[in-house]
């Protein structure tokens, strides 16, 4: 490889990893989260207040009485196989449409038949870091975040490319190599160049699967406009087209019956019955099947014949799928990790966690560079743009991490009479953000470093002692005895780890040379020489 | 591009990465459409060949800004991708002709 192109690259690699590092950070650390989005959704969401679902066939008595008392459910309402806290009833229904969706209702039957409707859904917490995921933390109506979040994502392509071309020409002599020792920056880089390459076609999968997250209309609109040139405007049929058949619908018992007999291995977790216009009652069922990959983040879905229950559209459904569809639906399911069941969730969260390290240990070599570059120039301390960036690098980060795992704890105290919840799961999350960032700010890098980390580590620690207090008999902090228990438990790891973190920070933090970023002002070497002379070991 | 004696510096990138973002986007939009021309996609996008006519324009697109910082100037980038616009286009109007 010609040392040019190499150099060019490492120019390249640097600038476009700088801009779109952090925004990658908060993607890649919420998106980890997502992976274990119904456990969490389980966790947070309080005891249902409804009274316990009825069975599915006495499912149909519940339906009259729903469209009895509230007509505008029989444009959509959903009937759900499984329920718990995450999913608080049989029968729910969002008003609005598919693209505003408005309030979401939960029906019941008390015991002595009455209709029961509850606005109290599961927690909104899960959902509030999906979003956050989805539009790299930032706090824009969700068209304007999502350009950006475009932008970010092509520039996470050319930095994938550019550090695989830095990386060739020392790939065999760097690649196995993990220096841990006194010379920091390379054990940075190597931990970088690890990383990265051992997760790179989980990175390409990302990179790729979010540019057309970002921009999917606008590709579609411009593809339209293409083919639309010269020719006669046609009307888009945009629904599937089945002849429609008549007779009796089918109750929820029975399409489920009828539906299992064709896919015996489906396990169906929603029936969503829609009647609109002169098209009549479509039937659509949602699962999953832990063989296939998976079209949606959890499931995926399938069109029923309401009369007869016969499956009328397989488009994505798993093992009936044409190779085109395959196709389609595996890049969804690479994105989501849903394929392969659990196994393949913890491998992609740990993948996301290596990733939001990765975004880290990159910012941290261009700190580390520049010091470098700047040190050549003559200067003994870090000029104000390394500093920013150095605190703007851990406040950012750790920001991150405080403020999701405040807004996670926060789930089980916020009091249920508060109905905005999802407003105040983001007011928490970014007041404490943009707290950790000021501080980063206010401290510098060298003492924030560790104090944020120990931060980090208390919100994160928050979570098992809020399930703690809830089992010690705290007030309305309650607890379900499973598996989501399973997320105290890696809250309680990443606490400590973080704990651990906070140590190593601050020892460092006390033994670098003053021009690092991370000196700290009390930690002076004997004079400038000294430091110059200490540094260019490290 | 080897045999040059030139010497790649990132100095031209906005010219480079300008000419990738543009001219990336209209390659990848023209080969897209060719591709779902060739692929006979029907009026619905909802169809899979269509879906997948769509996802194209990212590797496309973010492969050629990637590699867009090989060309040795702004004006040899805007030239090729230019020349290879030009090509992916003509296939895409040949194909119109032929196939209608």
């Amino acid at each position: 490889m010609r040392t040019d192109i190499v150099r060019t690259y490492k120019d390249i690699h640097s600038w476009v990893g700088i801009i779109s590092g952090l925004a990658l950070f908060i993607a890649f650390y919420a998106g980890a989260i997502t992976m274990f989005e119904g456990p969490l959704q389980r966790w947070a969401s309080p005891p249902p207040s409804l009274a316990a679902p009825p069975s599915l066939t006495d499912t149909p008595s519940l339906i009259a009485k729903v469209l009895a008392a509230h007509p505008e459910a029989a444009k959509g309402y959903r009937v759900h196989m499984r329920t718990g806290p995450e999913n608080p009833a049989r029968i729910s229904w969002t008003t609005g449409n598919r693209r505003e969706p408005g309030a979401t209702y939960y029906a019941a039957l008390d015991a002595d038949g009455g209709l029961q409707v509850s606005m109290q859904g599961p927690s909104p917490v899960a959902r509030f870091i999906d979003v956050l995921h989805q539009q790299v933390g930032l706090p824009f109506s969700h068209g304007v975040a999502m350009s950006i979040m475009g932008a970010i994502a092509l520039l996470y392509a050319v930095a994938l490319v550019s550090g695989v071309i830095c990386l060739l020409p020392s790939l065999i002599k760097d690649l196995f190599a993990l220096r841990l020792g006194k010379n920091l920056k390379r054990m940075w880089l190597d931990v970088h160049n690890v990383l990265g390459l051992f997760s790179l076609p989980f990175h390409i999968v990302m990179a790729l699967t979010s540019v057309v997250f970002a921009f999917h209309d606008q590709f579609y609109d411009a593809q339209d406009a293409v083919a639309a040139i010269g020719r006669p405007a046609a009307a888009h049929p945009r629904e599937a087209h089945v002849a429609p058949t008549s007779g009796r619908i089918l109750a929820p018992a029975e399409i489920a019956r009828r539906f299992e007999a064709q896919m015996p291995d489906f396990r169906i977790q929603t029936i969503e019955y829609r009647t609109s216009g002169p098209a009549g009652t479509s039937v659509r069922v949602t699962g999953d099947d832990p063989r296939y990959g998976m079209r949606g983040p959890g499931f995926t879905f399938a069109g029923v014949d309401p009369h007869s229950g016969a499956i009328i559209e397989d488009d994505y459904l798993p093992g009936r799928q044409n190779g085109w569809f395959a196709t389609v639906s595996s890049f969804f399911a690479l994105h989501f990790g849903s394929f392969g069941g659990t196994p393949v969730r913890w491998a992609y969260f740990f993948l996301g966690l290596a990733g939001a390290f990765l975004f880290y240990s990159g910012n941290l070599l261009w700190i580390e560079s520049r010091r470098r570059k700047e040190r050549k120039a003559g200067a003994v301390e870090q000029t104000r743009a390394t500093r920013v960036l150095a605190s703007l690098t851990l406040g950012v980060s750790l920001g991150c991490v405080i403020g999701i795992s405040l807004t996670i704890a926060a789930a089980k105290w916020l009091p249920e009479a508060w109905s905005d919840k999802a407003a105040w799961h983001g007011r928490i999350y970014y007041a404490s953000f943009l707290i950790a960032v000021g501080w980063a700010m206010l401290r510098g890098a060298p003492r924030a470093s560790a104090e944020l980390l120990w931060g980090a580590a208390i919100a994160t620690a928050i979570i098992p002692l809020t399930s703690l207090a809830g089992a010690m008999g705290a007030p309305a902090v309650w607890n379900h005895a499973d598996a989501s228990m399973l997320l105290d438990l890696v809250a309680m790891f990443g606490a400590a780890g973080m704990g651990a973190m906070a140590i190593a920070a601050r020892r460092r933090s006390m033994s670098v040379p003053r021009d690092s970023a991370w000196a700290r002002a009390g930690a002076v070497r004997k004079n400038g020489k000294g430091a110059v002379a200490r540094s260019s070991a490290s | 591009m080897t045999t040059s004696p030139d010497i790649l510096t990132s100095s031209g990138w906005f010219g480079k990465s300008s000419a990738g973002l543009l001219l990336g986007f209209t390659l990848a939009l023209g080969l897209s459409s060719l591709f779902a021309l060739l692929a006979g996609v029907d009026d619905s996008y909802l169809g899979a060949t269509g879906q997948i006519a769509m996802w194209l324009m990212a590797p496309i697109w973010s492969g050629v800004l990637a590699f867009c910082f090989l060309f040795r100037s702004g004006a040899r980038a805007w030239g090729w991708l230019g020349l290879a616009n030009l090509i992916a286009w003509t296939g895409y109007v040949v194909a119109r002709l032929i196939i209608g």
